[in-house]
């Protein structure tokens, strides 16, 4: 997995990215994607799913599903702290109705201005890791954040519309069986 | 259009009705005019895309296919077997060339055969044909299928009026300003329409006349006509004669003069749009010929008197000349009183609907959250309370009235049909009935309207592969009569439309065969009857032995799919060989609202929609008993139900240990029954259905969510699969979960 597709982030000399925290890590998304940040509320707890997918929650009369990211990665659970957040975000093709999905986190940070330059391909180790929802890796004032490609990540969920499930044959392929 | 990114939208969009057309390409069938119009509405939209940045290849590809229509419209009016096969040729070629413009990539090479794109050339031959025609016949008259088509009619009769309006309130604006291209486009849009809507109507003479006035805008369109006072005064009085038939349908239909020929003279007119379409000018008193005048005098009725006189100023001066003619007696009824035909609808934006359902959501969860306050609550103000009464009344009802707003029957979208099987069983002499069922089955309009493409393929699907021609049937035993049923209902906690046929049926073999010959499977993948019959389905599939069937060049199947998962529903199929095929619909009431009892299983609420909701009740001691010491049942009068225990079936937490502590709610799926073990009951609520989103599309407990008066979430049970699988296991294997995707 030394081979990361940059292709979206070329086009454009310099991206934003929102960071923020899960646990010691920090990580990156997208700014594009980011539609907007919550404080943490009631979650409507969705039975028979897997335990990433938390449930469901009322976004001014919108439902829409919250996962929970250390669990997506495997990581310990902990308890929701003061500085949790639910970062929604906007999949899919904006002149479309976007899917909307949000995501729990420990805390979020700042958004940051990352040249292409500065993001190096995630380093390989050896399969352990689910480095295939990694972009990259950046180091910002000496700290290091792992920038996520969302698509990626929800594609699993089923959470992206078509439209764009059709622009990535090979996650098609995948949604199909 | 987005302003914001033209370029991009441009291709999309192109691409998107590109698409279109193959569907419409592919129903083409030589020496018919079927699909004619459509292919001109959808050829003029990108004509109106292009005008736009678009690459000078697409616009010249354009001029193309243009030029092919303009002559099939001017001439015979059917396609030829040639112009099919060059439509198909165009069509590959213009979706290689709208794929270069989105790209980037180069564009393809223009076709030999091609005539170089000069705006004239091939535009010439206005061929004489249907002039010469129309010159020596008599006027031609429209009997309207009052029977049929009575929902339609009125449909066309109320959008007319206001198209026609529209074009009037435009011209007025052209009068002042000729060159306003947004004026002309829209009076040219206008007149398109109105001709869609009578040629579906086979309102021959309508549709002729309002295609001459649409070309005689279209030049001016195109910059190729001066709009003069002489112009616009002949598009007035061809629009007055589209307003008076337009009013005369409106007559028959509320039963006056029902079944009479309408006759308004269009053939002056259409004569004189014609020269001044071939750049002769036009003079309204002096260009018709002696004999034509007297012709006019004699049909031409009080209507066009009584049209100028509301109409507007400049109307005058053409029903100037038909003046005389007002005492001559009319042939057939004419409306006395315009305000009888107006009808009581108003259009509006979706949007705005959009946003007073949601407003009015957030209002309800704002009045519920004031009223259920403690605060206020622990006030004893009568007065108050009164007035809360009466906030909790008035905001349900606006409620209730908002949520119906986009609801309406489906009957609209089935009546097309009838007309569909009516014309395809003529054409490939089949004998063919429709049944329709359910049609007041209310749902959201958009779905009513998104529905309507996909079950016109269905239809011509099952009367053209589905059911075998007379003597076939009675070959193979059954009545010469085929039957399509229609049927539409509530399901499921969705909406389930079935198209079912008693034909030759789906032949496994066959789809498996021609699926490997195509290389869309391997040859030695092995698949079940159920995933064969999906293959129809797949992108480029067809088993039709020929091309120029109705329905057989693999186009089909594959868009009513992708429609209607579009539209967030799944199709199924059933079929068995040499009786018929049935295919399913279920569609998610999105927009819907159900009515829930809410119960409580731990610290969450969960909605049950009471039309499945038999009884509940409190279970005393020992009414439940067990059967083999696990599953348990209770007596329901006087019949063992099991028992569904909702805590560890949902793997929540439950307060309820004994069935005596909880209430059992019984809920029914066609003949099963089950009674469900809940913690409480809650209350009965309107609650408006929720989608889930597609991270719970697998999720089938569930038939959605719905936001409950405090702002939160409450989620909504799927009664038949609660009630089918409540087995744990069973829910397990057959209903994978979504993170096996």
């Amino acid at each position: 997995m030394n081979t990361v597709p940059l292709s979206r982030t070329q086009s454009s000399s310099a991206s934003k990215y929102v960071t923020f925290t899960l646990g010691q890590e920090s990580y990156g998304l997208p700014v594009l994607h980011v539609r907007e940040i919550i404080r943490i509320c009631p979650i409507t707890p969705v039975p028979n799913m897997p335990p990433h997918v938390r449930g469901v929650i009322n976004l001014r009369g919108t439902v829409i599903a919250v996962l929970d990211l250390r669990a997506k990665f495997s990581m310990a659970p902990v308890p929701p702290g003061e500085r949790a957040c639910i970062i929604v975000l906007q999949l899919g093709v904006a002149s479309t109705r976007p899917t909307l999905i949000g995501i729990i986190v420990d805390a979020v940070e700042e958004v940051v201005q990352l040249g292409n330059s500065e993001i190096e391909p995630c380093p390989d180790f050896g399969g352990s890791t689910a480095s295939q929802y990694i972009l990259g890796v950046a180091t910002v004032r000496g700290g290091v954040k792992t920038l996520l490609e969302i698509e990626k990540i929800f594609a699993e969920e089923g959470a992206i519309s078509w439209q764009l499930l059709e622009r990535l044959p090979p996650v098609q392929e995948t949604h199909r069986n | 259009m987005n302003p914001s990114a033209p370029q991009l939208t441009g291709s999309i969009r192109a691409t998107e009705i590109l698409n279109q057309l193959a569907e419409e390409l592919a129903f083409v069938v030589p020496e018919q005019d079927t699909g004619l119009l459509p292919v001109n509405r959808f050829i003029m939209d990108l004509e109106e895309l292009a005008t736009q940045e678009s690459p000078m290849e697409v616009s010249s590809g354009l001029q193309v296919a243009r030029n092919w229509l303009d002559h099939i419209l001017d001439g015979t009016g059917k396609f030829t077997t040639e112009a099919i096969h060059h439509f198909n040729e165009w069509h590959t070629w213009m979706s290689q060339a709208l794929t270069s413009w989105d790209k980037k990539t180069p564009m393809p090479s223009w076709p030999e055969k091609w005539s170089k794109p000069t705006p004239s050339s091939t535009l010439q031959p206005k061929s004489n044909t249907s002039f010469a025609s129309l010159s020596t016949g008599d006027e031609k008259s429209i009997i309207l299928n009052l029977k049929d088509d009575a929902e339609l009619l009125r449909e066309f009769h109320g959008e007319s009026l206001e198209l026609l309006q529209n074009i009037e309130q435009g011209l007025i604006v052209l009068e002042s300003n000729p060159s306003d291209a947004g004026t002309i486009n829209s009076i040219f849009r206008a007149f398109h329409t109105f001709k869609g809507g009578a040629g579906f109507l086979h309102l021959g003479a309508m549709q002729d006349l309002a295609h001459d006035l649409e070309s005689l805008l279209d030049a001016a369109r195109r910059t190729e006509l001066k709009i003069t006072s002489g112009v616009i005064d002949l598009i007035l009085s061809g629009a007055d004669a589209l307003t008076s038939f337009t009013r005369q349908i409106g007559s028959q239909i509320q039963g006056a003069g029902a079944g009479q020929p309408i006759i308004v003279p269009t053939r002056d007119l259409i004569q004189r749009l014609k020269a001044t379409l071939r750049g002769e000018t036009p003079n309204p008193s002096a260009s018709p010929s002696p004999s034509h005048t007297a012709q006019t005098i004699k049909h031409a009725p009080i209507i066009i008197e009584d049209m100028a006189m509301e109409v507007m100023p400049s109307a005058k001066t053409i029903a100037a000349p038909f003046k005389q003619a007002s005492s001559l007696p009319s042939p057939a009824a004419i409306p006395t009183n315009p305000a009888e035909t107006s009808g009581g609808f108003v259009k509006l934006d979706t949007w705005k609907l959009d946003t007073l359902v949601d407003l009015v959501g957030e209002l309800v969860i704002a009045q519920s959250m004031v009223v259920q306050n403690p605060e206020v609550q622990s006030l004893t103000s009568r007065k108050l309370a009164r007035s809360l009464r009466q906030l909790s009344r008035t905001t349900a009802e606006l409620q209730r009235n908002a949520m119906s707003l986009r609801m309406v029957p489906i009957r609209a979208a089935f009546q097309k049909m009838s007309r569909l099987v009516r014309d395809l069983a003529a054409k490939q002499q089949k004998e063919v009935q429709l049944i329709l069922e359910g049609e007041e089955t209310d749902l959201d309009r958009n779905i009513v309207e998104k529905l309507s493409d996909p079950l016109v393929h269905m239809i011509r699907n099952s009367v053209d592969h589905g059911l075998e021609t007379a003597a076939d049937r009675l070959a193979a035993g059954k009545p010469s009569l085929g039957t399509v049923r229609l049927t539409a209902s509530h399901q499921r906690g969705g909406i389930c439309i079935r198209i079912q046929d008693d034909g030759r049926g789906l032949n496994p073999e066959r789809i498996l065969a021609k699926a490997r010959e195509r290389g869309l499977i391997g040859p030695d993948e092995k698949r079940t009857e159920s995933e064969i019959f999906n293959i129809i389905f797949m992108p480029g599939f067809s088993t039709a032995e020929k091309v120029t069937d109705v329905s057989g060049r693999g186009v089909g199947m594959d868009v009513v799919r992708r429609n209607i998962e579009n539209l967030r529903g799944k199709i199924e199929i059933q079929s068995i060989l040499g009786q018929g095929t049935t295919f399913t619909i279920i569609l998610p009431l999105t927009l819907a609202i159900i009515d829930g009892l809410m119960v409580g299983i731990g610290e969450e609420r969960y909605i049950i929609p009471t039309l499945s909701v038999r009884e509940s009740f409190r279970p005393r001691p020992g009414m439940v008993t067990t059967i083999q010491e696990r599953g348990e049942v209770v007596s329901v009068r006087g019949h063992q139900t099991p028992v569904l225990r909702m805590g560890p079936y949902l793997g929540r937490p439950m307060r309820a240990k004994k069935p005596e502590d909880g209430i059992l709610v019984v809920v029914e799926s066609g003949e099963a029954c089950r009674a469900l073990l809940v913690d409480e009951l809650i209350g009965k609520q309107e609650v408006v259905i929720k989608s889930l989103g597609q991270t719970f599309q697998n999720q089938h407990l569930l038939a959605g969510a719905a936001v409950l008066g405090d702002g939160s979430v409450g989620l909504i049970f799927d009664v038949d699969t609660l009630v089918k699988f409540s087995d744990k296991g069973s829910l397990a294997t057959s209903k994978p979960s979504s993170v096996s995707v």
